[in-house]
């Protein structure tokens, strides 16, 4: 019989970071993949961000080009703002600015990684650690005994016992449904993110991106799309909620792949289409339903996405980490109930993820009302955005006229531009400053004062020599 | 953009998506997500590709989106299926 301290199912960046954790605490553990490796199965931006340096930094140390050749770390990002028309309006690049005060965020923004290298890089220390590692092994159901969990069955009937199990099997998880957790995601809780893999030659992609990693393409036709750079290669995805999708997501893709803009980026970097891929990704307001009896979600699994912009490899990794260190604690206590496992929740709620989840509501709200509406929201935001940036450049007329115009350009906007401020910007401000929103600023007032505002920028001027 | 050649798969043998036509209400919903277009609907019944075990991408999209539970999902067998080189 197949008996462990503690079962894991998925060996993701969760699943192999609580078996490690399992592992190194001394745990008789054991973890499944599906795929033949692990990280075969996965689709992402594969963008780390450096909270997961800071958290684990003797791992991620060990994570070199000699290990995972397709590592890129970028200094800067850029922004593409498309029009209506299919037209690059204008394009931002930043760099980390002055207040970045952590060292590897002050030289690089993302490190990015194919999943293919960095899951089973990551797998790795977890089976170093003493780990079991079980692959091409389909998970297909809990084991129960007398109502209770007590291990898991794969595809073939073997049985394996445990009093405990983490269901880190990622966003369509078979344990959060055999455990009664979750049957499926509600339709605004869940995104479909199909991306494109291109290849290109390092050189290409150093000359023409420089030290750039990461591009965001936010439009009026299209979702917001992502761009980030590999060491030989790149990836183009987007994704929405599964309730705001009209057409299929690949017509949307498509659209960013055929701007003009885009075919030129194509022909200069010499990139050639390599892979088609789709996931979901788990984007919520809020994790819930995160453990019950012999049971803890990780990662996509438990909902784990940072609920701005979905980054989920660093949460799946702290869940995972910490969902093995209460197991631990389960075991030596005896106790595997769902009030104890409860004790999960206390330890991730008291990270960095707890408090992105503290304004979950408020960043879920504003990106799903912005880059993800493009008709609804994009559509005035990209010319107002592109009028305030580069309205000035025009050289027709008398720069205060200029001046002048664009401000009553701009203004036109404000219809839309206000409602929006109030709805998502305010209570986001409110929120993240701690201070109730009647205090910070009454949107009443707000609402009264702003056109106030608007209208002191003249419609018409004095007649001035130029004019008559 | 071309499809052919994009996926990667080892087919495997046993079935892993199914549908069940008395739930089905013909939503589309379906149709509308799958990013390889394995889904269609010909004399007003959905039905999905035959060959579904060689394009399937696996994403679960099709699953996640039905809304009268007529889809039935689950990974297929461990070892098979799609492969993500550069994922
Ligand atoms: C297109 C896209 C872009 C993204 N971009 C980024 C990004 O740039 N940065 C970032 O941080 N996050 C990103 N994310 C999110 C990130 O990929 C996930 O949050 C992360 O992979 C979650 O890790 P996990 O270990 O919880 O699950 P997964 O990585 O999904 O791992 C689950 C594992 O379990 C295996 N498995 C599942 N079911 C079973 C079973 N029944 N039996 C055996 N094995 C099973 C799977 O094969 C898989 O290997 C993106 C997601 C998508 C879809
Ligand atoms: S989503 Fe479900 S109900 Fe709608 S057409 Fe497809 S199978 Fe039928
Ligand atoms: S799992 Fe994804 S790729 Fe496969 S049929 Fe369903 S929607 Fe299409």
């Amino acid at each position: 019989m197949n008996i462990y301290d503690v079962i894991i199912v998925g060996a993701g960046p969760g699943g192999s970071m609580a078996a490690k954790t399992a592992a190194d605490l001394g745990l008789k553990t054991i973890f499944f993949e599906r795929g033949r490796k692990p990280g075969e199965k996965n689709s992402s931006g594969s963008g780390l961000g450096p909270r997961i340096w800071k958290d684990f930094p003797s791992l991620m140390k060990e994570l070199t080009p000699e290990k995972c050749p397709s590592m890129r770390a970028g200094s800067a990002a850029r922004n593409y703002f498309v029009n209506q028309e299919g037209i690059v309006a204008g394009y931002v690049m930043a760099r980390p600015t002055e207040s970045v005060s952590y060292e590897p965020a002050k030289s690089w923004i993302t490190m990015n990684c194919y999943r293919s290298e960095f899951d089973p890089w990551i797998a790795e220390f977890a089976i170093d650690a003493g780990a079991e590692l079980k692959t091409s092994t389909l998970i297909t159901n809990l084991l129960k005994k007398d109502g209770k969990v007590c291990g898991v069955i794969d595809e073939h009937n073997n049985k394996y016992q445990a009093p405990i199990v983490i269901g880190a099997d990622g966003v369509v998880s078979m344990v959060a449904k055999q455990s009664g957790l979750r049957t499926k995601w509600a339709q605004d809780q869940i995104t479909v993110v199909p991306q494109y893999d291109f290849q290109a030659s390092p050189e290409k992609i150093d000359d023409i991106m420089g030290d750039e990693t990461l591009a965001v393409w936010w439009s009026a036709i299209f979702p917001a799309s992502y761009q980030v750079f590999f060491h030989d290669g790149f990836h183009q995805g987007l994704g929405n909620w599964l309730n705001k999708w009209d057409k299929n997501p690949l017509y949307y893709l498509n659209r960013v792949i055929n701007l003009k803009y885009y075919q030129r980026l194509l022909r200069i970097l010499n990139a050639k289409p390599r892979e088609l891929q789709s996931h979901l990704l788990p984007w919520l307001k809020y994790p819930y339903n995160t453990h019950t009896d012999g049971i803890i979600l990780v990662g996509d699994a438990g909902g784990f996405p940072c609920p701005l912009e979905a980054e989920g490899i660093y949460s799946a990794m702290v869940t995972g980490k910490f969902a093995a260190e209460v197991a631990a604690e389960a075991i030596t206590s005896e106790d595997f109930s769902k009030n104890f496992l409860s004790k999960y929740d206390e330890a991730w709620k008291n990270t960095s993820i707890g408090e992105d989840f503290e304004t979950g509501e408020e960043l879920y709200n504003i990106w799903k009302a912005l880059p993800f509406s493009p008709q609804e929201t994009m559509s005035w935001f990209v010319p107002m955005f592109m009028e305030a940036m580069g309205g000035i450049y025009d050289w027709s007329q008398p720069h205060a006229k200029r001046v002048r115009q664009i401000a009553s350009q701009i203004k036109s906007y404000m219809p839309q531009a206000l409602p929006f401020i109030m709805k998502y910007v305010i209570p986001l401000l409110a929120k993240i400053f701690e201070e109730d929103i009647d205090k910070m600023m009454d949107p009443q007032k707000l609402m009264s004062a702003l056109p106030k505002l608007m209208d002191l920028i003249p419609k018409k001027k004095k007649p001035r020599r130029e004019d008559k | 953009m071309k499809l052919n050649g994009l996926t990667k798969h080892i087919p495997g043998t046993v079935d892993f998506i199914f549908i069940d036509q008395s739930k089905c209400n013909r939503c589309g919903q379906c149709i509308l997500v799958c990013v390889v277009n394995l889904w269609r609907k010909t004399n007003n019944i959905i039905s999905f590709s035959e060959d579904y075990k060689e394009k399937c991408l696996e994403c679960g999209a099709c699953y996640q989106v039905c809304e009268a539970d007529a889809i039935d999902f689950h990974y297929p067998s461990g070892g098979t299926g799609v492969i993500f080189e550069k994922g």
